[in-house]
């Protein structure tokens, strides 16, 4: 994507802006190529929105980002940082790489044992955080995605949405530079999706920085600054919101858009 | 009825008080190293290298197919004649705990393998390490799965006690046997002694019960965790007051 006449300058002002960087990144799993060369950067304060149809390697690209998935080939880049290399981890700090990318499951992934509160300050405390600052932590954050009147039930007690926005309160609570959404909203109601896209909206209002793997396209057409089409283990499309979701140039695109306007 | 009590229990109650700590001991020391070990075995038979799982398994299928009474003999005489003297408390507990660890380590390993993936993910994706994941977000909720059939265990080792009567352990049974032949009165003392198993189970079993009713409902029994709810209820005192949902509040506030 670099301009042909980029300096040596440019290029590296660029790469600082880039707090995600992923470059020819290939992941097999039992011999069945799931990510196929795949290349996607995300700047500091956008949003970029990676749809395609389920199995088609979303959820996979997203998971290298923080190294749930050890990718095969290609480069990752965090925060300036190269973490993954060639198939090989070249972070140093493998606990501090997953401070700096939150992550918000499909299923939540709350701890049962633990109430909301509680949730949210553990990793907090293995961070290093004092007691009395986690706490006052969760307590803003739970506020801030309007569940602090939950905030001492536990994760069973609470509706999808709530569980769903305690989670990204978690997430939130080490600061991370960047949040991943695993289809944030895949396992929720209406209403519960709503209340998560509400909290998600304004996050992206509050400029954080995001990759977002989601089925809710709108809501995609929306926040993002930068959609990308996954399709068979590759990129089959990317670019403006209005252009790959409106006026997308790939047939393939075509196709998976006019499934998905049919289904819905 | 006069005719059935006629032992002098008065005169047997302080034997019988030794006999009784050292049915506690045995239980305490073998639940305490079947535990231990049980877990040892659990975490080998979940290990990622083959042969650590053949060995815990080898373990558990042997140790799960012999009689206690035999484990019992074995530790006791066998290894007696093959020159290695235990004395009569290190071979009861020997053979106790490692009767009941193959029991407990599928217990434990059942529970620790049903703890759900996304949990250790979730944990990783927080910056965890491997032993925070297992101490802070494994654990727990195994032991909340593991409970019930431990429980079970528990009451089971301490009835199994009763078996080293064959090794005269001078435990409660031991005591039993000397008493009844020293009255020729088995009836009258077989029934005071299973009085006092009963005496000792039911109670126990009661209050595990309700220990497992706590851990499953959630209640924090740390200091650590009790302090940190009690601070985060004062820091959200307005909002929890805000609306009538307090339900798991009061909830904790009862038991």
């Amino acid at each position: 994507m670099t301009e042909p006449v980029a300096t040596a300058k440019t290029v590296a002002a660029a790469r600082a802006e880039a707090v995600v960087r992923i470059e020819g990144l290939s992941k097999s799993f039992d011999g069945r190529l799931v990510l196929d060369d795949v290349s996607l950067e995300v700047d500091r304060g956008r949003i970029v929105s990676v749809i395609g149809q389920s199995g088609g390697g979303k959820t996979t690209l997203m998971r290298c980002v923080n190294l749930l998935e050890r990718p095969d080939r290609g480069t990752v880049e965090v925060a300036g940082e190269v973490v993954h290399s060639g198939g090989r981890t070249v972070c140093r700090d493998l606990p501090a790489l997953r401070r700096t990318v939150g992550m918000v499951f499909q299923k939540f992934n709350l701890f049962p044992h633990l109430t909301a509160v509680e949730n949210i300050v553990l990793a907090q405390r293995k961070a290093g955080i004092a007691e009395a600052e986690a706490l006052e932590r969760a307590v803003t954050l739970l506020r801030r995605v309007g569940v602090a009147h939950r905030g001492l039930a536990r994760p069973d007690q609470l509706s999808g949405g709530e569980q769903q926005r305690v989670a990204i309160a978690r997430a939130l609570a080490l600061r991370p530079e960047v949040l991943l959404f695993d289809e944030p909203t895949s396992s929720l109601d209406p209403e519960s999706t709503r209340e998560v896209l509400t909290v998600m909206r304004e996050l992206a209002a509050d400029g954080m920085t995001m990759l977002l793997v989601t089925h809710e396209l709108p809501f995609a057409r929306e926040v993002s600054d930068h959609v990308v089409f996954v399709d068979g283990g590759r990129i089959v499309e990317a670019g403006r919101p209005q252009d790959v979701l409106d006026r997308p140039a790939e047939r393939r695109t075509r196709e998976f858009l006019a499934a998905y306007g049919s289904a819905s | 009825m006069s005719g059935l009590f006629q032992v002098p229990w008065s005169d047997y109650r302080p034997d019988l008080l030794d006999a009784l700590g050292r049915t506690v001991s045995y239980t305490v020391a073998g639940f305490a190293g079947a535990v231990v070990l049980g877990l040892v075995v659990a975490l080998l038979r979940l290990s990622k290298v083959w042969p650590a799982r053949a060995v815990a398994a080898v373990y558990t299928e042997v140790f799960k197919n012999v009689p206690l009474l035999a484990i019992i003999f074995l530790t006791y005489f066998g290894l007696a004649s093959a020159g290695i003297r235990l004395d009569v408390f290190t071979a009861g507990c020997l053979s106790l705990i490692v009767f009941y660890a193959a029991y407990l380590s599928e217990i434990f390993r059942s529970a620790i393998s049903g703890v759900h993936e996304g949990q250790t993910e979730a944990g990783e994706a927080l910056g965890l390490g491997r032993a925070g994941i297992f101490a802070h977000i494994v654990l727990p909720q195994a032991v909340r799965q593991a409970l019930p059939g431990t429980n079970t265990m528990l009451v089971d080792l301490l009835k199994s006690t009763s078996l080293l009567v064959t090794v005269s352990a001078a435990e409660l049974m031991s005591e039993g046997r000397l008493i009844t032949s020293e009255t020729f009165r088995a009836l009258e003392v077989y029934l005071v002694i299973s009085a006092v198993y009963f005496a000792l189970c039911y109670p126990l079993s009661q209050l595990l019960l309700l220990l497992e009713r706590k851990v499953r409902a959630g209640v924090p029994l740390s200091p650590r965790r009790r302090r940190r709810v009690r601070a985060a209820r004062a820091l959200l005192a307005a909002d929890l007051d805000n609306v009538n949902d307090r339900v798991s509040d009061r909830k904790e506030a009862v038991v």
